[in-house]
């Protein structure tokens, strides 16, 4: 899955975003592809390793807003999470710029296109996106 | 029974052009345990419900993929149609081709439906059936607070049917009707009254809440009065506890007595005449402090107003600006100035000195632009808008959380604003921030809609094990019970040496961030479980 980019996305926002996008016809680079889950909380360390070790590009979890998640302590779980697989991934050599955690709000399409863009041009500049 | 799945894709009406649908059957016939591949054009309309119809009782499948359109606008009715077909709905899988697939590139992007729908086969063929059942619980209801909105919605619960039991700290119902004028004394009588007469509410006057456990549908709650603790049970509870006023003691220069007085007092007084005498000037001062809120507001409005009509007062009242946000408000401005109260806008704090037994005030009126000094017999001083005595105790006993000035914080302001965190207790009313009466009622309407949706006649609908803690794994590090945001997790007995976490499913809101936490992955999430979501990492690339 070379080039790929993973996205968990929650589905009270990232997920709705990325229909909204479709929708509104804004189109953006073929190689992610979306995991639903219920709440980014739900992300854990392994699912974001095993996306890396079946040699994603990159793996995003994509959650509600500061202070706006549904389950209340969902996004900040998931971004101390993100976190930690990042530093796991420094300690065996691999660059933890491949592991982002972002937030948006399901109405919130551009934000989302802005991401995938923002993440494809970083996987350029590295040469991985071949 | 071996696994065996049906794939379904929709081409949307023929619309979704840049996918090869033929293509992507032939691809995915030969995938392990496939048993057909259907193209079809509407599967949301009649003929696709019909052709899924007869396809699965045909050939007698036990996992459906279906490639459409967001999950978010097919799933309620594809899962809907497995019931009827008595088929779970949890053996269902959904790949969403159109809105973030075809609609979302230019070009061909045959290859990556083929891999999304692999990927919705992959996790098909993990998944395993969720049953419902229908659990019969406590209906009752306990609506804590006996002011208006907890009396209106004792009133409105009952004349559903609901049984309620309603909770008054003080000794006579009533609350901030007592001491508020206008609309609220003109309903304090009649509202008690039909409330006492009601056939479904009990009244519990002079009672406190001491402890609360259990979950929704099963509340056990120690309820204290006088010097007796009882303890009943409830379906739901609901607080309605209201707000407290105070004068704020910093903000304003001189100490309250005989001419500074607070709203309350000014209330009481206007309702009974034999307490003062009439006041030759009254002065209301407002934004002292800050930005005032929206019910000292009112009150400031309505008082001076009411003193206006009754007492034929000088009346003053000073403002920065008057915040008119809650309906009838600017009507009730409008009204104050025509009888002929003063507004008086200032930007720089004014001056309030005592003089000579009476307060003066000295203000720059930045509409005429000069300065302003008045001599008041009565001062009604600014109050501050404050949670109740007891919220912070009573939240933490409950543990739902406060917001930044100490008021019950609602689950999510803007989708459901009368729920807590914890399934089952409810938020009405000024207990929950600054309402109006409008947003009040609005409140009031909202709670009962939930309640009734929750003790619906026959029991709630609740899925088993849907989210299931393995006893054996559990190590009973207590993680998941502190991780839950739903305070869902309890800690029950297995046997004589075994203690383990249990989710109830009814308290339980599906979030997953408890099996995600747990140390020993004793909890799975059917659905998104580790498995089925490494099998969908697993499958992106192979194809």
């Amino acid at each position: 899955m070379n080039g790929k980019i993973v996205a968990f996305c929650c589905e009270h926002s990232a997920y709705l975003a990325a229909d909204a996008a479709g929708k509104q016809g804004l189109h953006y680079p073929e190689n992610l592809r979306v995991i639903r889950v219920p709440c980014a909380g739900r992300v854990d360390i392994i699912h974001i390793l095993k996306a890396v070790e079946e040699n994603a590009t990159a793996v995003l979890v994509l959650a509600c807003e500061d202070g706006l998640c549904q389950h209340l302590t969902g996004n900040v779980r998931a971004k101390e999470r993100v976190k930690y697989s990042e530093t796991l991934l420094k300690e065996v050599g691999i660059d933890g710029k491949r592991v982002g955690m972002f937030n948006l709000a399901a109405n919130a399409p551009h934000k989302f296109i802005r991401i995938i863009n923002k993440m494809n041009e970083m996987i350029k500049e590295q040469g991985e996106g071949k | 029974m071996p696994v065996k799945t049906g794939i379904f894709l929709c081409d949307c009406g023929g619309s979704l052009r840049n996918i090869d649908f033929p293509k992507i059957g032939e691809n995915l016939v030969d995938l392990k345990d496939v048993a057909f591949v259907d193209i079809s054009h509407n599967l949301c309309l009649e003929e696709g419900t019909k052709a899924i119809t007869s396809r699965i009782l045909t050939e007698n499948i036990n996992r459906v993929v279906i490639a459409a359109c967001s999950p978010q606008l097919c799933e309620r009715n594809f899962a809907g149609l497995l019931e009827k077909l008595r088929l779970n709905p949890n053996l269902l899988s959904l790949a969403n081709i159109r809105e973030q697939c075809s609609w979302a590139h230019k070009g061909d992007v045959t290859g990556k439906a083929l891999e999304l729908i692999t990927m919705a086969v992959d996790r098909a063929q993990l998944l395993q059936p969720v049953e419902t059942t229908k659990v019969v619980v406590n209906n009752e209801v306990l609506v804590v607070g006996g002011g208006f909105c907890g009396m209106k919605l004792s009133l409105e619960l009952s004349q559903l049917g609901i049984r309620t039991t309603l909770m008054e700290r003080e000794p006579t119902l009533g609350g901030k009707l007592k001491k508020l004028e206008g609309f609220y004394s003109s309903q304090r009588e009649a509202m008690i009254k039909a409330v006492e007469k009601a056939e479904n509410i009990e009244i519990l006057t002079s009672a406190e809440v001491t402890g609360v456990e259990g979950k929704i549908g099963d509340f056990r709650v120690r309820i204290r009065r006088g010097t007796k603790e009882i303890l009943r049970t409830f379906g739901a509870i609901v607080f309605a506890t209201g707000y407290k006023t105070e004068v704020a003691a910093g903000d304003f220069p001189l100490k309250p007595g005989v001419n500074i007085i607070s709203q309350e007092r000014l209330a009481e007084l206007l309702q009974d005449p034999s307490l003062g005498t009439r006041p030759e000037n009254i002065g209301f001062i407002l934004d002292l402090s800050d930005e005032n809120s929206r019910l000292p507001t009112l009150a400031t409005l309505n008082s001076a107003l009411t003193v206006k009509k009754r007492w034929g007062s000088e009346v003053y009242v000073l403002c920065k600006n008057v915040k008119v946000d809650s309906e009838g408000v600017e009507k009730l401005y409008r009204e104050a100035r025509e009888q002929g109260v003063m507004f008086l806008k200032f930007d720089e704090k004014p001056r309030i000195s005592a003089d000579d037994g009476r307060v003066k005030i000295e203000a720059k009126d930045i509409l005429v632009g000069q300065e302003v000094t008045l001599t008041c017999n009565l001062v009604v001083a600014e109050e501050k808008f404050l949670p109740t005595e007891g919220t912070k105790d009573l939240s933490s006993l409950l543990k739902l959380r406060t917001d930044s000035q100490g008021f019950y914080q609602e689950e999510n302001v803007h989708l459901y604003p009368v729920a807590s965190e914890r399934k089952g207790i409810y938020f009405s009313g000024n207990c929950r921030g600054d309402l109006d009466l409008g947003r009040v009622l609005t409140d009031i309407s909202s709670a009962v809609a939930r309640i009734r949706e929750l003790l619906s006649p026959g029991g709630i609908v609740a899925e088993v094990d849907r989210v299931k803690v393995d006893p054996q794994k559990c190590v009973a590090c207590l993680t998941c019970i502190r991780a839950c945001p739903h305070n869902a997790v309890q800690l029950v007995q297995i046997d004589s040496e075994k203690v383990a976490a249990d989710i109830p499913q009814l308290a339980c809101d599906r979030c997953g961030i408890c099996a995600a936490i747990c140390p020993a992955k004793a909890i799975k999430f059917e659905g998104y479980s580790d498995d089925q979501i490494l099998a969908q990492i697993e499958a992106i690339g192979v194809s």
